[in-house]
Parts: structure tokens; C-alpha cells; sequence
């Protein structure tokens, strides 16, 4: 504390009094703190982690084994059996498929038609504009919960249900992406517009080759969104399919936990092998995540 | 709701630098004098709003008018022409609490979720995010380990909690045990169903909510803060003063958000307790898919659609208000 690197001084050479700055002890306490609530935040998945390269043996009794580094080659041989079991108690790359195919698809149609909609709100000026963009923010309204036993009912009406129809369409447009996407538009400053139709350019290729673009980031932001909140979904594709054939991953994850519901440490290498994809995903792409975390829309499907 | 909603006026335009989201656009004049105007006004627009408006009429907008009109029948699911047409008796059934389980015993079970699920959950998040609130590499890693536990799907982070909340190897007692305390069927006894649940939705969810506390500390002025520890406040006097006052619209906007999202939480109830025991833990949202897909009460189960819907509605528009406030 006596070290003069501790007291600050202004560019007078003045010494800046210590109460304007956080004293130190505070700042390691706050650290400390801060460390063991992320570890308790961490922990359930630790836990799920270190579950699945143990033996049942070490995890069905209370307290768990820890075993010492001498015997860490026990981990290995338990991790190689519980995921080779897991693995083989369900068809998993099919999940895996299925998942990637419906949410590669909800990607591509809600930007579609966020872009779309969303150059249209905020750039062009049509009858009844008005009245359009609040119809669509007020669909923002009606949750999930609320949809699923009509679209039930009217799916086996157009023989829909129990199709990958059921689970892409009704997801491929987003009141967030339109949202976002309207803001992003409304920011561009008029004269490149003004330029794209004194080289004759009309809506279709101001929005393909002026403002699409520039949306890039945005785009970027509302299809991850989507794309998270495809992977993740697992109400609606559980109620509106019944084949393990056309079922995505979560759907999967629940089926297996239903089937084999006393082998903990295979579910565990289960949770861990279908949950690292969407683990890994967030971390590379986080700062659009933190962006996007601000809809209510989106990632929150349930 | 209303108390909050009735402070607003006051509290919220002093804080108007803040919002979460983006920046909001200026459309000024300027730009509704653009000279762009023949390409701009062309009737293409409709083409362009059509495929999302189509999408949201289809799957959203008229649904949400069809499940007014199936929770007016006797709905039969294998032969829907076969249906009754009942009017409100669905309705009459829910308030007079003659189905089972009463609907009163649903929606009570529901204000328990909610208002719990609430309270620790938005408290937690202010708490956390105070701690994480500076700029630091250790901070940001703190707040990503939060936001992991929200960004993890919800049947994998369940199944990983009915691990733990398992009664004969899970973790939960394991510590209990090593505490030498008497262990407890988590979810099996139906003192504890709701609690366990409680943890589990908290721990899911508080991530997002802290980030929206520390988007709104950004917002808060940090030379009100300095002046008054200036003038000898203490850390808590400072915090009460000042700077809670100024997070008042974020308090708000997350109570709403996270108000809608457990009104309709069902997975977690799926996978850990499916509704019970008993029905202890059987909300409006999770009876809502057990009467219309399990039990075959389509008309009963659109009817309880109609209430959260309603719920959901009124908290919407008291969410838009604060969004609105928030993004001046």
C-alpha cells in the first residue's frame, strides 16, 4: 500500500484523493466474488461434464468418487464407454441432421423475408404502411404456448403435421429480424438511395446490391437469433412430429433421457455431446449474442 | 403491475440516455424530403411486406382467432366436425374449478412459479450484475459463465438438473449429506417439487436478465455516483439513492420479460416433475399442454390458451410502454 504505484496522481502532480477510486481490498473481494459465482453457475455443467467420463461405479454413491491422478486412465476407459453407448442408443446423426437442416432453413427465410419486409417499413412509402408494421409488432405478442393448439389442429388439417414443413415455415419470419433489420434501414442515409435510381436501380436492386450489404452485421445478429432458437426448440417440433425421422436434436435428447432413464452418466455424455455444438457456437460469435440477447424474441424459445 | 406502471411517468424520462437494443434511428424531415421518391413509392412494397406478413397471418394471427373459437366447443380431437358447440362452458368449468386439477389450483400454482421465479430471479440478476458491472477480462468471463447457463437448451440444462435433484446420487444431496442433514426427494415430494424448479428456472435464466442490468448500469451516471460518495455517502446509501433509482425502467422491463417467459415455461415442469406430484407442480402453461394434447380437453385446453394469452397481452403492452420509454 505504501508503493507509489498505488497513488494516482493528476497532471499536476496533485495527488487525486483515494476515495474517488475503488480502494483495492474492495476490488479483490469483488473479484473473488465474482470468480466463485461464475463457478457456481459453471458447476451444473462441470458436474454433467465429469459425470459422463465417470464410471457409474464413482458417481452412483454419495459423495462422488474423485479419483487420484494415478488412476486417470479409469476416466478415459469410463468416458470411451458411456459415449460409445450413448451414441448408439439413438439415432443421433439423423437428430443431428434434421436440426441443422430446419435451422439452416428458418436462417435463410427469416432473412429472406426480414430483409424484405424490413427495407419495405423503413425505406418505401406505401398505403397502409402504418397499420402493417404495428399488425407485425403485435405478433410479438401472442406467445408459443398460446399458438400450439391451434397450429395442432389446423397442421393435421393441411397435412402438415409430422412434417419438416411444420417446423421451418411457421418459424420463417421474425418481428425481432423485422424490427432490427427496419432500424438498421432507417440509419442509411437517403443519397445512397437517391444514387442507385439515378443509375436506374429499383427497389429490388437497392435492397440486393445497396442496403443488403450494409445489413451484413445486422443479418448476421437476426440469423444466429434465429438459428439459436431453432436448435434449442424443442416444445413445438415435440408436439407437431411423431417420427424419430424428421425430430431434431432436443426432441432426440428427451427421447433418449425417456428410454434409458437410469443410466446417468450415458445421458450425461448425451447432454454433453448435443449440448457442445450450440456451447461452441456461442462462444466464437458472443459479442452478436450480447447484442441480440436484448429481444424477447428469438433465442428464448423453449 | 399497475403500481409500477403508475410510477413510470416520473421516473422514466430522466434515464432516456439508456435503452437496450440498438440505437434508435432520427427519422427527421431531412429524410422524408429524400429525392428517391419514384423507385421508393412503388407498389413492389407490398410484394415485399407479403411473405412476412403471410407467415405471421398463418401461423400467428389467425390461429390466435381459432383458439378463441375451439374454446368454444366440446372439442372432439379424432373427429373435429363431431365437436359441440358449448359457448363459455369451457369457461364456466374454469372458474367454477370443476375440472381436474381446479384451474384455481392451476393459477395459484402458476402466481407461486411467477412471483418466485421473479422476484429471486430479478433480484439475483441486479445483484450479479453490480458485481460484474466494470469492464474487466475476469468480469466478462463472469458474465459469459452466466450467460452460458441461459444460451444451453432447456431439455439439455433440465436433464442435467434431474441429475442433480436425483434422491439417491444426485448432487443436491450430496451436499446435504455431507452437511449431515436429512436428504430430501427433490422433486418427488411436493414441499420441494416447486422449490427445485424455482432453483433450476433461476439458474437458467438469470444470465440474460443480468445482462440487461448491466446494459442499464452503463446507462446510469457514474458523476451522480462520485458526488455522492463525495459527499460521505456509503456503498449502500449510494446504491439506494442514486443509482437504483435510475435503473427503475430496467427493473421494469425486466420484471415484464421475465414475467411472460414463466407464465409460459413448460420444459423444465416436462422433464423434471410432469406437472406433479400431485399437482404441485402443474401451471396454467404446462395443464394448458397436458388437457389439450394428453388428456384430449382440446376445448378446455384452448380456453386456458385464451387466459395466458390475455395475461400475456396485458403484460406486452405494459412491456411496449417501458420499451418505448426506454429507447427515447
Amino acid at each position: 500500500m505504501s508503493s507509489t504505484s498505488t497513488t494516482l496522481r493528476n497532471s499536476t502532480g496533485e495527488e487525486i484523493p483515494r476515495r474517488r477510486r475503488r480502494p483495492r481490498p474492495v476490488q479483490r473481494v469483488l473479484s473473488v466474488l465474482a470468480v466463485l459465482a461464475a463457478l457456481a453457475f459453471l458447476f451444473p455443467l462441470l458436474w454433467t461434464l465429469y459425470t459422463s467420463i465417470s464410471s457409474p461405479d464413482d458417481v452412483y454413491t454419495l459423495p462422488p468418487r474423485i479419483r487420484p491422478p494415478g488412476e486417470w486412465g479409469h476416466y478415459v476407459e469410463a468416458a470411451a464407454q458411456n459415449y460409445a453407448r450413448a451414441w448408439a442408443a439413438a439415432p443421433w446423426p439423423r437428430y443431428f441432421a434434421n436440426t441443422v437442416f430446419i435451422a439452416v432453413c428458418v436462417v435463410a427465410l427469416t432473412l429472406l423475408t426480414g430483409l424484405l419486409a424490413a427495407f419495405a417499413f423503413a425505406r418505401m412509402r406505401f398505403r397502409g404502411r402504418g397499420v402493417l408494421f404495428l399488425l407485425v409488432m403485435s405478433v410479438m405478442m401472442v406467445p408459443q404456448t398460446v399458438l400450439l393448439v391451434p397450429n395442432f389442429l389446423l397442421a393435421q388439417k393441411m397435412g402438415l403435421y409430422d412434417t419438416y414443413a411444420i417446423q421451418i415455415l411457421p418459424w420463417g419470419a421474425s418481428v425481432f429480424g423485422i424490427f432490427l433489420l427496419r432500424q438498421f434501414f432507417q440509419t442509411l442515409p437517403a443519397e445512397i438511395f437517391e444514387a442507385a435510381e439515378l443509375d436506374g436501380a429499383g427497389p429490388v436492386r437497392m435492397l440486393a446490391q445497396v442496403a443488403g450489404p450494409l445489413a451484413v452485421p445486422t443479418m448476421i445478429l437476426v440469423g444466429l437469433n434465429a438459428f439459436m432458437g431453432s436448435w434449442n426448440s424443442f416444445v413445438w417440433p415435440y408436439f407437431m412430429t411423431k417420427s424419430d425421422q424428421l425430430r431434431p436434436i432436443e426432441v432426440g435428447l428427451q427421447t433418449f433421457q425417456s428410454e434409458n432413464g437410469n443410466d446417468w452418466t450415458g445421458m450425461s455424455a448425451a447432454v454433453v455431446f448435443t449440448t457442445i455444438p450450440v456451447i461452441l457456437l456461442f462462444l466464437f460469435l458472443q459479442k452478436y449474442f450480447v447484442r441480440g440477447a436484448f429481444s424477447t424474441d428469438g433465442a428464448v424459445r423453449g | 403491475m399497475s403500481t409500477s406502471e403508475s410510477s413510470l411517468p416520473q421516473t422514466l424520462p430522466r434515464t432516456g440516455a439508456g435503452r437496450p437494443g440498438n440505437p434508435a434511428p432520427r427519422t427527421g424531415p431531412a429524410r422524408r424530403r429524400s429525392r428517391a421518391r419514384r423507385a421508393l413509392t412503388s407498389p413492389i412494397a407490398y410484394l415485399f411486406v407479403a411473405p412476412a406478413i403471410a407467415i405471421f397471418g398463418i401461423w400467428t394471427i389467425f390461429p390466435t382467432l381459432y383458439t378463441f373459437r375451439v374454446s368454444t366447443f366440446d372439442w372432439n380431437q379424432l373427429n373435429p366436425a363431431m365437436s359441440e358447440f358449448i359457448g363459455l362452458g369451457n369457461y364456466r368449468d374454469m372458474l367454477s374449478g370443476s375440472t381436474n386439477p381446479s384451474f384455481w389450483q392451476t393459477f395459484g400454482v402458476s402466481c407461486y412459479f411467477v412471483i418466485a421465479n421473479v422476484v429471486v430471479g430479478t433480484i439475483l440478476a441486479l445483484l450479479l450484475a453490480l458485481l460484474v458491472r466494470r469492464g474487466s477480462k475476469l468480469m466478462a468471463a463472469a458474465r459469459t459463465s452466466f450467460f452460458l447457463a441461459y444460451i444451453a437448451p432447456g431439455v439439455a440444462t433440465a436433464l442435467i438438473w434431474l441429475w442433480i435433484f436425483n434422491p439417491r446420487f444426485g448432487l443436491a444431496n450430496g451436499v446435504l449429506s455431507l452437511l449431515h442433514l436429512p436428504v430430501i426427494d427433490w422433486l418427488g415430494d411436493s414441499r420441494y417439487a416447486m422449490l427445485s424448479i424455482i432453483v433450476y428456472s433461476v439458474w437458467h435464466e438469470v444470465g440474460f436478465l443480468v445482462l440487461v442490468f448491466v446494459g442499464g448500469l452503463m446507462t446510469t451516471s457514474g458523476e451522480l455516483s462520485e458526488a455522492a460518495k463525495v459527499d460521505g455517502a456509503n456503498p449502500w446509501q449510494e446504491f439506494s439513492r442514486v443509482t437504483l433509482p435510475q435503473l427503475i425502467p430496467y427493473v421494469a422491463f425486466v420484471v415484464i420479460i421475465s414475467s411472460i417467459s414463466s407464465l409460459q415455461a413448460f420444459t423444465q415442469f416436462f422433464v423434471l416433475t410432469g406437472g406433479g406430484p400431485g399437482y404441485s407442480t402443474s401451471t396454467i402453461g404446462f395443464q394448458l399442454y397436458q388437457q389439450a394434447f394428453v388428456l384430449g380437453n382440446t376445448g378446455y385446453g384452448a380456453a386456458l390458451a385464451v387466459v395466458l394469452f390475455l395475461i400475456t397481452l396485458v403484460l406486452s403492452i405494459i412491456q411496449l410502454r417501458i420499451s418505448a420509454r426506454l429507447s427515447r
